[in-house]
């Protein structure tokens, strides 16, 4: 304040006096924006934890035809960030003999959309961009980067029990996300 | 080329002219720190928008969630704490900045340009529009009961006070539809309505012209705001934003447990900016009540409104005007007094007949023990009846935990004295211990259905020759029965709200292990409101602080199992894992391994006889019981006290180079 007086007429000194106001305010404004700035994009910028599921039950093995893919849907208990809640997933099962079996997730491997499978030509077909599955999951045609994904599973009693999964798609690897 | 595109902007944008409005302003008697306050608001105002968006992309504006919502960003978001900290700490600095910004206008004697300054108190009731509305979106206690409190004073202003209550609540009670409202007031019509009155503000005293200062030689002085008064306003703003870290570092918005109407332990106040009105309605009974809840507010709003109408010299050196002085000092002086009064007052519980309050009857077991001894036959029948089987049964199955016998024993139950006893025949008793629902359907005590046959009758023996004894010894009228007879009826009623556990006592097969955690496990409760319930509903099994269980006879471990510390088995050091593992106890129940064990973990949940939200406030405090904080910060993104010794890190060294710059340009000229 006291030097203020001084500093009105316009001079070297005022004009630098000025200057250095200026970088002050930029300097403290700068300091501000970026200790708050950086953990408030931070807040944003993040992907939640992968969520541990547990072991859904899905169906009893003796109910599945042989070699002939089945959707089954079952209930899972989901944690999504704050919610809790039954989600209903579904799995294609082909059993290929009395204990071999392939569990692919219903999601394609290209974008995300859900497959369905063509009985009559014995394939899966994404009804999105027409990515073509054999039997055992291998990629017949279409974009799809990988085949499908299957899913860990455990026959105990003759009941097959699965773990949901997701995966990243539209890249060649299988990547749980 | 850029300049090029700068010059394409400017032709077509009124940049210049703008940059002009807001930043070549002229300041008779040059800049000062007492004109920083309205930057400071602005700032603050932002920076109370970009934590109040950032919340959005978490927030859900349902009853059922939003209290999770903001839980999950503050424990498991990085850096979610800092967010919603500034924002909590954010609008209560507001008020505080409006309040000062408003007694500088008034010391400065800027209120006598009159626009500004009534749009000044359209902004101070925004700002505490915005705070009324904030508060209930988290959904916890504090916030549900200042919703509800608030919307109810609304409703009691005349003509337009039940229709904004409809407005605000969306029906008569709070629920859903409230929260929405509250939301889409705060945010979708208060906040555009802040940043309108903030331009008109700002252009309206651009006008008229800022005073400056009321010295007439210092306004020969022409100070520029553009950069001597921006300046300043930088350097308050930075502290500004430091004691706003400070405060979220250190004080961080406490977790007031999941909004539970039923649960009246919990004693509710307003935010600290409205104790004043809440102090103030008190004094204001019965048919006087409106003119407390509509008078009060208006009035003092209204003083604010004709103030520049009222005084109209134009004098502006506060030494010359005394009057305009003590008026201020009396204004705030009531304000201030009446926010303290309020503070130190207890809560709303004042105001209605206080609810049912938990049995005092028995609170003084000393004095109860002096009579005794001064009269013998009491006594007498204290000391036949400790002979008897069922006297030891009594402390053993844990009943000594809830009632107390010759002066020993917990009191969340009635007292057994003689008097008490006193009408209570065999068959009475039996069925009391077996299921006291049905004597009485508010009853919180447990039905003993586990106890053999043998031992029921045991206890009732004992009970009865506690009850005969004194009997003999009293000669009791109609009279005093009947007054007997009240007061064990208004025992027994007395604890609030939670019903008696199930009258199917759940299956001993069915381990806990089998069974889901309930809502609870997943809710960060209030601590604080959990010792209290603790103390009422698990004390008695489980001791005082969870320190030692009740002898549990027929169970393997021979006592009901303390919780602190809890067994390893449950313990663990991430709290939603700790929180899961006792829940399943709580919801569920449990029965002790053992041969027939008197006592077993009633299913709270299952029965209804504890709120999921009363559950959760309970985990939290067996948490802190285990020095376990129920709302840890899971993912900080840095540690607080890092964060802020980082902060203040940075500040010193920006101020320290600032400085030195400074100085180094004084010594060169």
């Amino acid at each position: 304040m006291g030097a203020y007086d001084n500093d009105q007429q316009p001079g070297p000194v005022s004009e630098s006096r000025r200057g250095f106001l200026k970088i002050a305010i930029a300097a403290l404004t700068f300091m501000s924006g970026v200790v708050l700035g950086l953990p408030f994009i931070r807040t944003i910028y993040r992907s939640a934890p992968v969520m541990e599921t547990g072991w859904s039950q899905v169906t009893k093995l003796a109910s599945l035809p042989l070699n002939r893919p089945t959707n089954i849907r079952f209930p899972t208990q989901s944690e999504d960030a704050f919610i809790r809640s039954t989600v209903i997933q579904s799995v294609w099962v082909v059993k290929h003999s009395g204990t071999e079996l392939s569990v692919y997730s219903p999601v394609c491997t290209h974008l995300g959309c859900y497959f369905t499978w063509n009985q009559a030509a014995e394939r899966f077909e994404c009804p999105c961009h027409a990515s073509v599955f054999s039997v055992d999951g291998k990629v017949l045609g279409g974009p799809a980067p990988r085949p499908l994904d299957t899913l860990p599973y455990k026959v105990e009693n003759g009941t097959l029990s699965v773990k949901w999964e997701h995966f990243k798609s539209g890249v060649p690897e299988k990547v749980q996300v | 080329m850029v300049d090029r595109i700068w010059q394409w902007f400017t032709t077509r944008w009124p940049f210049y002219p703008l940059k002009h409005l807001l930043l070549d302003e002229e300041i008779a008697g040059g800049p000062s720190y007492a004109y920083t306050l309205g930057s400071s608001i602005l700032a603050v105002i932002s920076l109370q928008a970009a934590t109040g968006i950032i919340q959005l992309f978490y927030y859900v504006p349902t009853i059922d969630h939003a209290y999770d919502s903001i839980s999950y960003l503050r424990t498991e978001v990085p850096f979610g704490w800092l967010v919603h900290n500034m924002h909590y700490w954010g609008a209560n600095i507001m008020v505080v900045l409006v309040a000062l910004h408003m007694v500088r206008a008034y010391i400065w004697g800027a209120y006598k340009t009159q626009l500004p300054w009534l749009i000044g108190i359209g902004l101070l009731v925004t700002t505490m529009a915005l705070t009324f509305t904030g508060a209930p979106l988290i959904w916890d206690m504090k916030g549900y009961w200042a919703g509800e409190v608030g919307s109810s004073i609304t409703g009691t202003a005349p003509v337009f006070g039940p229709i904004m209550k409809t407005v605000l609540r969306g029906g008569e009670t709070m629920g859903q539809l409230t929260l929405s409202r509250f939301f889409a007031i705060h945010i979708g019509i208060l906040v555009p309505a802040l940043f309108f009155l903030i331009a008109v503000h700002v252009a309206s005293f651009r006008t008229t012209g800022v005073v400056g200062s009321w010295n007439k030689e210092k306004r020969k002085q022409i100070g520029l705001f553009w950069p001597d008064q921006a300046f300043k306003d930088t350097v308050v703003l930075s502290i500004v934003i430091f004691i706003l870290l400070t405060l979220s570092v250190y004080y961080p918005a406490p977790f007031t447990g999941p909004a539970d109407p039923s649960n009246t332990t919990y004693l509710p106040k307003p935010e600290w900016n409205f104790l004043f009105l809440y102090q103030a309605l008190k004094y204001f009974e019965g048919p006087f009540e409106t003119m407390g809840t509509a008078g009060v507010p208006t009035a003092l709003i209204g003083l604010l409104v004709l103030l520049p109408f009222i005084d109209r010299r134009p004098e502006r050196n506060p030494a010359l005007r005394p009057l305009a002085m003590i008026c201020l000092a009396v204004y705030a002086g009531i304000i201030i007094t009446l926010t303290l009064i309020g503070y130190f007052s207890p809560g709303y519980a004042e105001i209605p007949a206080p609810p049912a309050k938990p049995a005092v009857t028995n609170q003084t077991p000393v004095k109860e023990a002096q009579s005794l001894s001064d009269t013998p036959q009491p006594a007498a029948a204290g000391v036949i009846a400790a002979g008897l089987p069922g006297a030891k049964l009594f402390t053993s199955a844990g009943c000594i935990g809830c009632h107390s016998v010759l002066g020993k024993g917990g009191s969340a139950g009635p007292e057994l004295s003689a008097t008490t006893l006193k009408d209570r025949d065999k068959a009475w008793l039996t069925q009391q211990i077996r299921n006291p629902k049905s004597h009485n359907p508010n009853s919180i005590m447990p039905p003993f259905t586990s106890l053999p046959d043998t031992q029921v009758n045991d206890l009732v023996d004992y009970l009865l020759a506690l009850s005969e004894n004194a009997g003999k010894a009293l000669q009791p009228d109609s009279i005093g029965r009947k007054a007997i007879q009240k007061t064990d009826t208004v025992t027994e009623k007395a604890p609030p709200a939670p019903e008696t556990p199930a009258k199917d006592p759940p299956a001993p097969a069915a381990g806990p292990t089998e069974k889901l955690p309930g809502h609870a496990a997943y809710t960060i409760g209030d601590a604080d409101n959990g010792a209290i319930l603790f103390k009422g509903r698990c004390a008695s099994c489980h001791g005082q602080e969870g320190k030692s269980g009740v002898l549990n006879p027929g169970s393997d471990e021979k006592v009901v199992p303390p919780l602190n510390p809890v067994d390893s088995v449950l313990f663990n050091t991430d709290p939603r894992v700790f929180a899961r593992n006792i829940d399943i106890y709580i919801q569920h129940g449990s029965v002790p391994g053992g041969t027939a064990p008197a006592i077993r973990m009633l299913p709270f949940g299952d029965s209804n006889a504890l709120t999921q939200e009363e559950i959760a406030n309970i985990e939290a405090y067996v948490l802190r019981l285990n020095n376990i904080d129920r709302g840890a910060l899971l993912d900080p993104g840095m540690q607080p006290l890092n964060f802020y010794y980082l902060a203040a890190f940075i500040f010193a060294l920006v101020a320290l180079i600032l400085g030195g710059i400074w100085n180094k340009r004084t010594v060169a000229s």
